[in-house]
């Protein structure tokens, strides 16, 4: 396979790193309004969010994209591929770090709360100094893992047209019969993107561990 | 006392763990029915060197003997074969701090398993044997009982009656009651006193001091890896000689 | 949109559900068991065995099920091995499968407490008997709401084999929209279909993963 091929299949990067950060971002923000519902105190909020995540978790990512980007066109609302990538992938990533969230919140327990009240903290500052950095703590490695599983997902934008990695590799498939090459190369770098993340969660992960246990 | 008519002799058992030189040279011989007690602080050792006893550590150095099996540990000796440790913990029985039953088995399963496995007896015979030993312990009545549903002690109690089911000829006491209430540990307490008086051959680790000086027949004061002080435990407990011990001692005993 | 009319768009789905159905049977079948190998041989005293193994399930569990779909069905030909859809979705998602659930095997066996390994060994019983009634039911208890979970996720990514032309759902619901011109309708019955499976599914492997903690 020649330089310049090569050089456009790596050039895909760019689109499979932007679409990744920017669901990512905007998931992790909208991750906190979603386990915020999931733990209200008024029960119809729990039930219609529980609804809502349930029913986004269980459909496949590829029909949310098909959904959104070929059928809200059929009610007027026309997005680019890109864009409706990055707005099927928020949404998915709202939910599930929403849920991470949730359970990093489960993990930390009454206990912090009903100290902090007890010293006399109130809501805000509750919030953003006791629970806040104790769950961001704890829910990290899962949130690297689950950074990592949308980047994979980011290759389903290929299908709408999105000119990333994963379609680049297979134009370059269709157009020279070279596909095990194409893929190979694009294999290697989803590897090497993917791996220094991985290297930091365990590394993390050992080193909560020795904090948390005296042996 | 001499090596060769001691029951169980350890000789010499130093273990690292990299750096760390967690025991330092021990070496102990017991009789056949003397119950020996190791008290000492913290991070002296002790479990280490109980856990030595049946090779569940490998120690840095050593020599071990058994009965008739002997071990020796150290640079240009071969390692323990696995018949060597099936046969060294068919004879030597272990009783845990945390109990370690099987929760996916039943009480009696709990105490059939390693008899039917390891000695190859029929399913009847280790049944009643079981049932004997529940009996003994005084579980009768939750043998078909899941470990999750019996209490702490009646667990560790289970625990003993499934190392007694192997006939072992020496008992391991790790921490038996540590993770007990003290009421209860006191039940657990009985039940090995009577084991004593029966005769068995014990080493228990243990900060019951009320047992280590009215069951035990010697006591060894560990600290830092080594035995500072043994003997007598009435009159090591009443008056010691080791600085160290009389420092523990007091802390525990002063309350 | 009458509601007919998109009852009649899920029916015609259905038989690209049998597909996908299909698809995720027979890739478990084959990628659990070499799961288990998998995860048995990563602790091999043989080197290169280790190597190997840890490789197959990085790469595996580190590509994009897409791209693995791809290498087989569009990158093969570059070795003149031509492989059908079929056969391409089943080695693809049998690898995939097998690598997410070599990782949770692994994880489940490292779970069985080392209490567990230490009464084990102090009653005497061998490798072979402490793996077979200490570990392995423990370990068999932990891992299976994860590896059905990971079942369900494995049927919802068989809508990925609409790229290599495997006729399951996505596919279907693809020349449905192109016959109707009603994409929407159509999508939402492709999301329909996909959820009436997962749904139950879910609920399924909760009460199951109740059930299994109830001794432990």
């Amino acid at each position: 396979m020649d330089l310049s091929t090569v050089w456009y299949i790596v050039q895909g990067v760019v689109w499979t790193v932007a679409i990744t950060v920017l669901s990512f971002a905007i998931g992790a923000l909208g991750g906190v309004g979603v386990a915020a519902a999931r733990v209200s105190a008024r029960r119809w909020v729990r039930v219609i969010a529980r609804g809502v995540v349930d029913i986004i978790r269980s459909v496949p990512p590829l029909v949310w994209l098909f959904i959104v980007y070929f059928g809200l066109a059929e009610l007027g609302l026309r997005f680019s591929p890109f864009q409706s990538a990055i707005i099927t992938f928020s949404i998915i990533a709202s939910v599930y770090l929403g849920e991470i969230y949730r359970g990093g919140l489960a993990a930390l327990g009454a206990g912090q709360i009903e100290a902090a009240k007890s010293i006399g903290l109130g809501r805000p500052d509750l919030l953003v100094r006791i629970i806040a950095p104790q769950v961001v703590r704890t829910v990290s490695p899962s949130m690297a893992t689950y950074g990592i599983g949308l980047m994979k997902d980011s290759a389903l934008a290929s299908t709408i047209g999105v000119v990333e990695m994963t379609f680049r590799a297979n134009q370059v498939a269709q157009n020279t019969g070279q596909g095990l090459t194409a893929f190979a190369l694009v294999g290697v770098i989803y590897l090497l993107l993917s791996a220094p993340v991985g290297i930091w969660t365990r590394r993390f992960d050992a080193r909560l561990r020795e904090k948390y246990l005296v042996a | 006392m001499s090596h060769e008519s001691a029951y169980l002799s350890a000789q010499h058992i130093t273990k690292d763990f990299g750096p760390v030189r967690v025991l330092d040279d021990v070496s102990m011989d017991v009789n056949a029915g003397d119950v020996f007690s190791i008290i000492g602080p913290s991070g002296a050792g002790k479990s280490t060197f109980l856990r030595c006893m049946n090779l569940l550590e490998t120690p840095t150095s050593g020599t071990l003997q058994i009965g008739d099996f002997t071990i020796t540990i150290g640079p240009g000796h071969k390692h323990a074969t696995k018949k060597e440790l099936s046969t060294l913990r068919r004879n030597v029985g272990m009783v845990f701090q945390s109990f370690n039953l099987f929760p996916h088995l039943t009480v009696m399963e709990n105490i059939c398993l390693a008899q039917r496995r390891v000695l190859g007896r029929g399913r009847d015979e280790a049944c009643e044997r079981a049932l004997v030993l529940l009996d003994r312990v005084g579980l009768q009545d939750k043998a078909d009982a899941y470990p999750g549903r019996c209490s702490g002690g009646q667990q560790q109690r289970v625990a003993i009656a499934r190392s007694l089911a192997l006939d072992p000829k020496v008992m391991l006491f790790d921490e038996p009651t540590s993770a007990l209430d003290p009421e209860v540990g006191a039940e657990i307490l009985a039940v090995m006193r009577e084991l004593a008086d029966e005769g068995m051959t014990m080493m228990v680790v243990t900060h019951e001091m009320g047992f280590a000086r009215e069951v035990g027949d010697q006591v060894f004061v560990m600290v830092d890896g080594r035995i500072v002080e043994s003997g007598d435990p009435h009159q090591i407990m009443s008056d010691p000689s080791h600085e160290r011990t009389k420092q523990f001692l007091s802390a525990v005993l002063g309350r | 949109m009458d509601l007919t009319t998109w009852l009649g768009y899920v029916v015609e789905l259905l038989p690209g559900l049998w597909k996908a159905i299909q698809l995720t049977v027979i890739s478990l079948a084959l990628g659990y068991p070499l799961a288990l190998l998998f995860a048995v041989l990563m602790d091999s005293k043989i080197a290169p065995i280790r190597w190997i193994i840890l490789v197959l399930v990085e790469v595996g569990r580190g590509l994009p099920l897409l791209v693995l779909l791809y290498l087989f069905y569009q990158g093969l030909p570059q070795l003149s091995i031509v492989l059908s859809a079929l056969a391409s979705a089943v080695w693809a998602f049998t690898w995939s499968a097998a690598a997410y659930a070599t990782e949770i095997i692994r994880s489940s066996l490292r779970s069985v407490g080392g209490g567990q390994r230490e009464a084990a060994n102090a009653i005497g019983l061998d490798d072979r008997d402490q793996f077979r009634f200490v570990i392995l039911p423990q370990a068999a208890r932990i891992a299976i709401p994860p590896l059905l979970g990971l079942a369900i996720i494995m049927f919802q990514l068989t809508s990925l084999a609409y790229v290599i032309a495997y006729s399951e759902v996505m596919q279907s619901a693809y020349f449905l929209g192109t016959k109707t011109f009603n994409y929407f309708p159509v999508f939402l019955a492709a999301a329909a279909v996909y959820a009436s499976v997962t749904i139950p599914a879910s609920a399924l492997v909760t009460g199951i993963e109740r059930r299994l903690s109830r001794h432990v």
